[in-house]
């Protein structure tokens, strides 16, 4: 079916059609949405119609784009709104200082940081290396447009098994692939900004292969008198565009994020992948932080999904105004760019400056100092209507009200029964030496220092605790990296991250809670309390039932448990769609958590110490092996998905704090893949140190699940000699004497006995195959 | 009050740290962009190198590194400040390229500039590092200056330091066919200022040396000593919080750092 009789050219020397909505079937109001790429069901096609009728007119290309854009399930979050208002964005704290593109949070009288993590999922399955990269470039603009200064990066990564022999469906790339592609965009855009990269982690399972995750997190310091807002100032103000140039790259990418991938996606969306350029930002970064120290601009937004026309609209209106902008000065890479391409592109590096007509000359000044250019292309406006000027012709004008009202959906959902300990089958076990050496080559255990290294994580010099700790050259893996973000000051910001999609798909209620579980026995391993969280959630289709009974159930994990620990979410991202022809990406909420340091000099590491040390376990152990890194590893199934018992994490934590503010810790580790015995493996290898243990005091369950359980709210410590009752007194009945540090194996009564060299070689395996 | 310039472009990214490890040890550092220098800035922005008493040139991808790493900052300075820098150097001032400015005092020429102060062509190169990637991690340098170079007259020979390196372009490449001429030559002259040695101070492989270089040389000076260039960040070792190992025990709150950059404030 032909769509062209719709579309009518305008006489104008430039190329403009207005779209004839009003004579379109539904049929063919389908085809529009579908040809113009605008990823409209025929509902929303229906409301536009009824909006433009009422005016009077039809509308134009650039004005059909732009509502799309702003319809798009990843900027109006129309799927996911009404659960997240319920469970997430209803959690209220006075260290929130605001909620804009990034979450700021109090950090100490003087200062705040902000944070905020998002997907770059799709762009990433396309073209890993630039999807990565951009990824990294639209969340360092986030944190820049509150007025912070990035000072760390995070990246957690999803991915099919790295398995060389492995068979992909066509249309999908290989993760080996993938894996590589990604790690190099993180490197190559992270490093060459000089933000360092100190957390993430990297998941291997054969459902993301058509889907890999690429999430990116980003973490900024700023004073507080320079928290700066995303909109305009009020009438009179000017516009500036900032950064990059315009051009084709990047046209649709949030209706193409909006979509499942197939396998023609490769060919179709090559031109929703943005190009990056790391060496335009870093100026773009020094310029934008300038201006705003010199108290030269109203408000500030990035430019990301959308492109111009999300950031005009957006900071127009919340800023109580209108907006003028002429579209054909926005400076471009190339001929021939049409007005709606300019509109809806998410060309890289673009920042939106909002300034005093007094304020522009100076602010270009700055910008010119950089080479970075700057241009005036708008003003702010009474009322609340957007017009768009090419030429002297108007080509879009739309009241805001109404683009940025986008539907709100309340999709049906199912949801599912949580598999139960009756139904559970014990794998075969091989020798429990065996056991531990194959759990340590696990990929998703298996060290990531082959990644960890090529991202320089300690540029700005304020990398105190770092992703691998202990002995130089021999290092085991951290829960979590601490930041000494003002120079004057020895309070420190912990930044880590919790991520359980098996136990998520198992059990989406318990794998929420889970993931915050994790996050915060992560941040207080290094001494760090917990003090806000910032998600991703990437999850399937929502216009399937049970895809979105996931999402809900893991929201309503998330938000429970951070609601009674008082941990805001000040800031997060929706990634839905994650979905091939291969099927459906593990349910995956990423958290990136922050927890304050009150004196970094007191922070803790997971390594072993010293011949002697006392090692004890803090938390409760239950038969909880459903989803564990055993039972995948070696086929078990069903079983109970580790639950949290949210007053007792609350309590642990407490006590965990005093413990280490007291100085009783030398070392600590959480519990988490492959339980007590893979988090003592990882202490002895980061120490170069053994340890014998005995684990009868853990109570009545079989070895291998005292060995192996994944129940939450545990950690293995290492007490300071001297201060072992100290401590099992503070603990108040939570830890239990399980061994000692000593010697080069690590021996477990009744259950194995281990060279340090053997478990080195097998932990380190995975670099060795990735090559 | 030792006033510190500290060069920057697009793309240098270790000039926060480098400014705060100066103004710790009590100088007065300032960040110039290189158009500051060069009149190519509004009036009140401009600035003259020859004011400064130290020139740091700090870490980072200046302008990308899309060429060489250092190459086109190089290329920029030279066209438009050569004279100046020549001026700066002869005079004895100190000088310091810390990893992109050390790649940077490469493709100057002053690195190593045997016999002149700064050689038409690089007679080295800064390359690809032997493992072919990026390398973030600490390590361990001995101070093997017999006196000459300004920059480590805090330290005896023989100490060893710990100052991080996080760099893909590191190994230090002599022409074909002349390393071993190089190295006596640099030896002969007190040019090699660090080399990468492992816990017992002994020269070592990888990844001790995290590049492969030759004779495990991380940093160089000229004859005269007042021009350093080094692959490791100094900067990043102001405290011994900064270390690796700091909580495996380590007394006081002092990194290695602050010895290197006290010796040029300091003085006079």
């Amino acid at each position: 079916m032909s769509i062209d009789h719709l579309l009518k050219r305008r006489p104008v020397d430039f190329d403009i059609h207005d779209i004839d909505l009003f004579s379109a079937e539904d049929q063919e109001l389908k085809e529009l949405s579908s040809t113009l790429g605008l990823s409209l069901s025929l509902e929303e096609m229906w409301t536009i119609r009824s909006h433009f009728l009422r005016i009077g007119r039809i509308p134009s290309d650039v004005e059909l784009q732009s509502v799309a854009q702003a319809w798009s399930e990843h900027c109006c979050y129309k799927s996911s709104r009404t659960i997240l208002k319920e469970n997430v964005f209803s959690i209220h704290h006075p260290d929130v200082l605001a909620r804009g593109d990034a979450g700021v949070m109090a950090f100490d009288d003087e200062h705040a940081y902000a944070l905020r993590i998002e997907s770059h999922n799709h762009p990433s399955a396309i073209e890993p290396y630039g999807g990565a990269a951009t990824g990294i470039g639209g969340i360092l603009r986030d944190v820049v447009c509150m007025g912070a200064q990035p000072i760390a990066l995070v990246d957690p990564l999803c991915f099919g098994k790295p398995d060389r022999d492995l068979d992909v469906p066509p249309g999908v790339k290989h993760p080996r692939y993938l894996l590589r592609g990604v790690v190099s965009g993180i490197r190559d855009y992270g490093n060459r900004v000089g933000v360092p990269t100190v957390a993430g982690g990297i998941y291997f399972d054969e459902r993301y292969t058509g889907n890999c995750l690429v999430n990116v997190g980003c973490v900024g310091i700023a004073r507080r008198d320079e928290i700066t807002r995303n909109h305009v100032g009020g009438v009179g103000d000017r516009l500036i565009l900032c950064g990059g140039r315009t051009g084709r790259d990047g046209i649709h990418g949030v209706t193409f994020a909006s979509a499942d991938l197939t396998a023609e996606s490769e060919e179709e969306s090559r031109g929703a992948v943005q190009l990056g350029d790391p060496i335009m930002k870093e100026p773009t970064i020094h310029a934008c932080l300038d201006v705003n120290r010199m108290g030269l601009i109203t408000g500030m937004k990035d430019l990301g999904g959308g492109g111009l026309s999300c950031v005009v609209g957006e900071m127009a209106l919340d800023g109580g105004c209108g907006a003028v902008v002429h579209l054909d000065r926005v400076p471009l890479k190339e001929e021939g760019v049409v007005p709606w391409e300019v509109w809806v592109s998410e060309s890289q590096e673009r920042m939106m400056l909002a300034a005093r007509k007094e304020d522009v000359p100076r602010i270009l000044e700055m910008f010119d100092l950089w080479d970075v250019p700057a241009t005036v292309i708008g003003e702010a406006v009474e009322g609340h209507h957007v017009k768009l000027i090419w030429g002297d012709e108007v080509v879009y004008h739309m009241d805001l009200n109404f683009v940025t009202a986008g539907p709100e959906y309340c999709r049906p959902f199912v949801i599912r029964e949580p598999t139960t300990v009756e139904c559970v089958e014990f794998p075969q076990l091989p020798a429990l030496d065996d056991v531990m050496l194959s759990l340590l080559r696990e990929p998703n255990i298996a060290s990531k220092e082959w990644a960890i290294r090529q991202y320089d994580h300690e540029v700005r010099a304020s990398t105190v605790i770092k992703p691998l700790q202990g002995r130089m050259n021999r290092q085991g893996p951290g829960d979590a990296s601490v930041m000494k973000p003002v120079e004057s000051s020895w309070r420190g910001l912990g930044i880590a991250v919790g991520c359980n999609p098996w136990y998520t798909a198992e059990d989406p209620y318990n794998g929420g809670m889970a993931s915050v579980d994790e996050v915060c026995r992560n941040l207080v391993s290094v001494g760090a309390r917990p003090h806000a969280i910032t998600d991703c959630l990437n999850f399937g289709n929502p216009e399937k039932p049970d895809r979105l009974g996931d999402f809900r159930d893991a929201v309503r994990g998330i938000g429970e448990v951070c609601r009674r620990l008082s941990i805001p979410i000040p800031s997060g991202n929706v990634s839905f769609y994650n979905e091939s022809a291969g099927g459906v990406a593990l349910p995956t909420p990423v958290l990136l958590g922050t927890g304050i340091v009150e004196d970094v000099r007191h922070c803790v590491t997971s390594d072993l110490k010293a011949e002697g040390g006392a090692l004890f376990l803090v938390g409760e152990t239950r038969d909880e092996m459903g989803a564990s890194a055993l039972f995948r590893r070696f086929g078990g199934r069903g079983g109970k998905v580790p639950d949290v018992d949210v007053d007792m994490l609350e309590h642990s934590i407490d006590l965990m704090m005093d413990a280490m503010s007291a100085g009783m810790v030398a070392a600590c580790h959480d519990c988490s893949d492959g339980g007590v015995a893979i988090a003592l493996a990882e202490m002895c290898i980061g120490g170069s140190i053994g340890a014998s243990i005995d684990l009868r005091p853990m109570g009545d369950l079989p070895m291998t699940v005292r060995l192996f359980s994944e129940s939450n709210t545990r950690w293995v410590v290492e007490v300071a000699k001297g201060r072992e009752a100290d401590f099992e007194a503070a603990m108040d009945g939570l830890a239990v004497r399980i061994g000692t540090v000593s010697g080069d194996t690590l021996s477990v009564k009744d259950g194995f006995k281990l060279g340090l060299e053997a478990m080195r070689e097998a932990w380190t395996s995975l670099a060795t195959m990735l090559g | 009050m030792k006033k510190v310039c500290i060069l920057r472009i697009e793309g240098t990214n270790c000039e926060d740290e480098t400014f705060a490890a100066f103004h710790k040890v009590g100088a007065e550092p300032e960040r110039v962009h290189l158009k500051q220098l060069t009149g190519h800035a509004p009036l009140d922005l401009r600035r003259d190198l020859m004011d400064y008493d130290i020139l740091a040139l700090p870490g980072g991808f200046s302008a990308g590194d899309y060429i060489r790493a250092g190459a086109i900052f190089a290329a920029r300075m030279k066209a438009s400040l050569g004279t100046q820098l020549r001026d700066f150097v002869t005079q004895g001032r100190p000088v310091i390229g810390i990893c992109n400015g050390f790649q940077i005092l490469v493709e100057l020429g002053l690195r190593p500039a045997f016999d002149e102060v700064m050689a038409p062509q690089p007679q080295v190169a800064l390359y690809t590092n032997d493992s072919d990637r990026f390398e973030c991690r600490p390590t361990l340098l001995r101070m093997d200056n017999r006196g000459s170079c300004v920059w480590t007259s805090g330290l005896g020979m023989g100490d060893v330091v710990m100052f991080p390196s996080a760099h893909a372009e590191g190994h230090l490449k002599f022409p074909a066919g002349e390393e071993d001429r190089f190295l006596e030559r640099l030896d002969e002259n007190d040019q090699i200022v660090f080399r990468y040695v492992d816990e017992d101070g002994q020269l070592a492989g990888y990844p001790w040396n995290p590049n492969g270089s030759p004779g495990n040389v991380a940093g160089i000076c000229n004859p005269e000593g007042n021009v350093l260039g080094l692959m490791p960040h100094p900067e990043r070792a102001m405290t011994r919080f900064n270390y690796p190992e700091w909580t495996r025990g380590r007394d006081g709150d002092d990194g290695d750092g602050l010895r290197l950059f006290r010796a040029v404030v300091g003085r006079n």
